[in-house]
C-alpha cells in the first residue's frame, strides 16, 4: 500500500504541466536583450576553465582602469607570467594590482545553503562594517572584491549573521585579540 | 547535438543556439517550478530568470557537471527567491490568500493527474516540497539533490520521509505495516 502511494505520488509529480507556447519566446527575447548588453561575459584567458576563478579579479580590475600587474603574494602560490601580466592563484583567491598601494582581492566562499555571507577583518573591524558577499549565479559560491593595501590582513566570514567562519582556503590563521580565529592574507607587490 | 556542444556554439557568438537549450529543458523546469511554487505565474517568472541567469553565466558553467543539473540548481535558487518574496508580500498583505495554487486545474491533465496531491503539496514546508519534487518528480539521487540544494544527503532523506508522512496524513492514506 505504501509503495503504491509512493508510486502514485511519483507518477503525479512526473506528469507534465502545460506550458504557454509564448513562454519560451519570452525567454529568448530576454536572452537577446542580454546578448546586446554583452552577455554572456567571457573570461579572458583560456586556461581559466581548468583553474576556476583565477580570472575574476583580472576582469574586475580591467573594468576599473587597466592593470600593470596582477599578483598575489601568498605562500606556495603559483605564478604564470606572460609579458607584463603575471597572475598567481592560490585556491580561489586572486590579487590584482589596482595602483601602487591598493590591490584588488577577490575572495570566494562556498556556502550554498547560506542566506547571507559577509566578510569582516582588520579592514572592517566591527560586524556593522562587514562587507556583504554576493551569491554567484549558480547559487553555491559567494564572492567579494576588496581593494586592500599591501601587507597582512586578518579576516573571517560571517554566515547568516550568526556563524563565524575562517576562510577554509587560507593557509594560515591566527587568533585575534577578541579570541576569534582569523584567516591571514598577505597582500604585496609581485616580485617581478 | 549535446548540451555542451550547444553551449560552445552560444559562447562562440551564436545566441540563437540558446533556444535549443530552452526547448530542451523548459518543460522539465516547468514541472519543477510549478510544483515547488504552486502557481504558473510565479513559476514562469522563476524559469525565465533561471534561463537568463544561466545564459549570462554560461561561461562559468563547468563541463564536469551536467547542464541540466546546473540549470536545476539555478532554478531551485530562483524558486527560493520567489518564495521568499511571496513570504514578504504575505507579511505585508496578510489578507491575501498565500496558497493560490492554480496548476492543479489543468484542462489537459492526463494520466497521473491528482489534484488533491497538488493541494497537499502546498501544505508542506518549502524544503520538504522541494525535496519530494526533486526526488520523486525528477527521480534524482540524493547525491544529485545535495549538489542542487546545498543540503546534506541525510537531511534530504529526512525531508522526503517527513514529506511523505505529511502527505499521507493530509490525503488520509494509511501506511502499510
Amino acid at each position: 500500500m505504501s509503495e503504491d502511494f509512493e508510486r502514485r505520488v511519483a507518477t503525479a509529480l512526473r506528469a507534465p504541466v502545460s506550458v504557454d507556447a509564448r513562454a519560451k519566446q519570452k525567454v529568448m527575447e530576454r536572452v537577446r536583450r542580454a546578448a546586446q548588453q554583452g552577455h554572456p561575459r567571457r573570461r579572458l584567458d583560456p586556461w581559466s576553465r581548468m583553474t576556476r576563478h583565477s580570472i575574476v579579479g583580472l576582469a574586475f580590475a580591467a573594468g576599473i582602469g587597466g592593470i600593470s600587474t596582477l599578483s598575489a603574494i601568498l605562500p606556495a602560490a603559483r605564478s604564470d607570467d606572460s609579458r607584463g601580466v603575471s597572475s598567481v592563484v592560490l585556491g580561489d583567491t586572486v590579487v590584482g594590482a589596482l595602483h601602487d598601494t591598493l590591490r584588488l582581492v577577490r575572495l570566494m566562499f562556498d556556502a550554498p545553503s547560506a542566506r547571507q555571507v559577509a566578510i569582516t577583518g582588520d579592514f572592517a573591524p566591527s560586524s556593522a562594517q562587514a562587507t556583504p558577499l554576493e551569491r554567484d549565479a549558480d547559487g553555491r559560491r559567494w564572492s567579494v572584491t576588496l581593494a586592500l593595501r599591501d601587507g597582512e590582513h586578518r579576516y573571517a566570514f560571517v554566515v547568516d549573521d550568526t556563524r563565524w567562519v575562517p576562510d577554509p582556503r587560507a593557509e594560515r590563521s591566527a587568533r585575534g585579540a577578541d579570541g576569534r580565529l582569523y584567516s591571514l592574507l598577505n597582500v604585496a607587490r609581485a616580485a617581478n | 547535438m549535446s548540451d555542451r556542444a550547444i553551449i560552445h556554439q552560444v559562447l562562440s557568438g551564436d545566441v540563437e543556439a540558446f533556444s535549443r537549450l530552452v526547448d530542451r529543458h523548459y518543460e522539465r523546469c516547468a514541472r519543477i517550478a510549478v510544483r515547488i511554487l504552486g502557481n504558473r505565474e510565479d513559476a514562469e517568472e522563476a524559469i525565465q530568470d533561471a534561463f537568463l541567469r544561466a545564459f549570462k553565466a554560461l561561461d562559468d558553467y563547468e563541463e564536469r557537471e551536467l547542464f541540466s543539473a546546473w540549470l536545476t540548481r539555478i532554478l531551485v535558487n530562483q524558486c527560493r527567491t520567489v518564495l521568499a518574496r511571496s513570504r514578504r508580500r504575505d507579511a505585508v498583505f496578510p489578507d491575501l490568500d498565500p496558497l493560490s495554487f492554480d496548476f492543479a486545474v489543468d484542462a489537459n491533465a492526463g494520466e497521473g493527474a491528482w489534484p488533491e496531491l497538488e493541494h497537499a503539496l502546498a501544505q508542506l514546508p518549502d524544503e520538504q516540497r522541494e525535496a519530494i519534487v526533486l526526488k520523486y518528480g525528477e527521480d534524482l539521487t540524493y547525491e544529485a539533490m545535495s549538489k542542487i540544494t546545498g543540503a546534506g544527503e541525510s537531511a534530504l532523506k529526512m525531508r522526503v520521509q517527513r514529506a511523505f508522512a505529511r502527505l499521507r496524513a493530509i490525503l488520509q492514506e494509511v501506511p502499510s505495516v
